[in-house]
């Protein structure tokens, strides 16, 4: 299989930040997040599509986005705050995850650093959402 | 010397500068086969700042309880894990990893912890600093799969740094970029 360019990447890293900043917009229409959590983390996800958006060639005007709703965040908001940090940390970490498997193929060594700085936002992200389920376990 | 530090500088970026320059960033490249260029000298740089932070968090452990012990425990054992990974693809690139230095010698480099908050303030300026080492490593190590190494200690890091940062009561996340901007 052709190893794919830094552009088809990058496009990938973007729809799944566009999608999770559309998770944080509908969460805080809905009263599904805390108010102050969920405009700190809508407006991270903001900064980032924006940061991936000017390092794409064409910037805003390539802006890929994803089209269909997802069932799953439909039900993460209709099950309340608690079902909907639920949701949002498997997102953040498995975009997390996700930059781990793709910064390292990204040919482009300038980019590799900062798109590193965006992966460790999520892994913050996971732990923010962590904290705000109560939960005990925030590294592991 | 940590000792003639004020209180201030002694528990913030001074401090941690001090234990990075003597456990390694300082050093001169370790002995071993590894082929010029190979990535090998980066990750042993990774690797003694990882030993000195094991060391850290055991410093750290003396003056915490409770939830904040807990968490330095796990911590400090997840780091241990990534200390013994780097070790492992080291030794594939044919190099010598770093053996890392006594617990003396370590302390020695430490500031005065006397509360949990002096321990976590420190613990936050060393993650910060290991974060900022592997996106140095993710930017210019040579090959992909030594970068994806460099990418789940990052990873590993961050929630780290998050997760102190949490513990002294501090937003998860200081800012969009961690360390960083694009």
């Amino acid at each position: 299989m052709a190893a794919r360019s830094d552009v088809e990447l990058l496009e990938e890293l973007l729809v799944r930040e566009h999608a999770l900043l559309s998770a944080y917009e509908a969460a805080l229409k809905r009263d599904a997040i805390d108010a102050e959590l969920g405009a700190t983390l809508r407006d991270h996800e903001r900064d980032h599509v924006r940061a991936l958006e000017q390092s794409l060639p064409g910037g805003a005007a390539r802006n890929p986005r994803a089209s269909v709703p997802s069932p799953k965040l439909e039900a993460a908001l209709g099950g309340g705050r608690e079902s909907f940090a639920r949701f949002a940390v498997d997102q953040e970490g498995s975009l997390v995850g996700h930059y781990a498997a793709t910064v390292p193929r990204i040919r482009n060594a300038r980019l590799r650093g900062p798109l590193g700085s965006i992966m460790a936002c999520g892994a913050a992200h996971v732990v923010a959402l962590r904290e705000s389920l109560g939960s005990r376990y925030l590294t592991y | 010397m940590a000792s003639s530090l004020t209180r201030r500088e002694a528990l913030g970026g001074a401090a941690a500068a001090l234990v990075l320059a003597s456990c390694g960033g300082g050093d001169p490249p370790p002995p071993g086969t590894a082929r010029p260029g190979s990535g090998a000298a980066l990750l042993s740089s990774l690797l003694a700042f990882e030993h000195a932070v094991i060391a850290a968090y055991g410093a750290c452990e003396e003056v915490v309880g409770g939830r904040v012990l807990l968490h330095i425990r796990a911590i400090r054992g997840e780091e241990r894990t990534s200390a013994s990974r780097l070790a492992q693809v080291i030794t594939e690139l044919g190099g010598q990893p770093p053996p890392g230095k006594s617990a003396a010698e370590y302390a020695r480099t430490f500031p005065r912890l006397r509360t949990s908050e002096d321990a976590l303030r420190f613990a936050q300026d060393l993650e910060e600093r290991q974060v900022r080492a592997d996106l140095e490593a993710l930017a210019e190590l040579p090959d992909a799969a030594l970068r994806r190494e460099a990418a789940n200690e990052l990873g590993n890091d961050a929630y780290h740094l998050a997760a102190v940062r949490v513990l002294q009561g501090l937003p998860a996340a200081e800012g969009p970029f961690v360390t960083g901007a694009l």
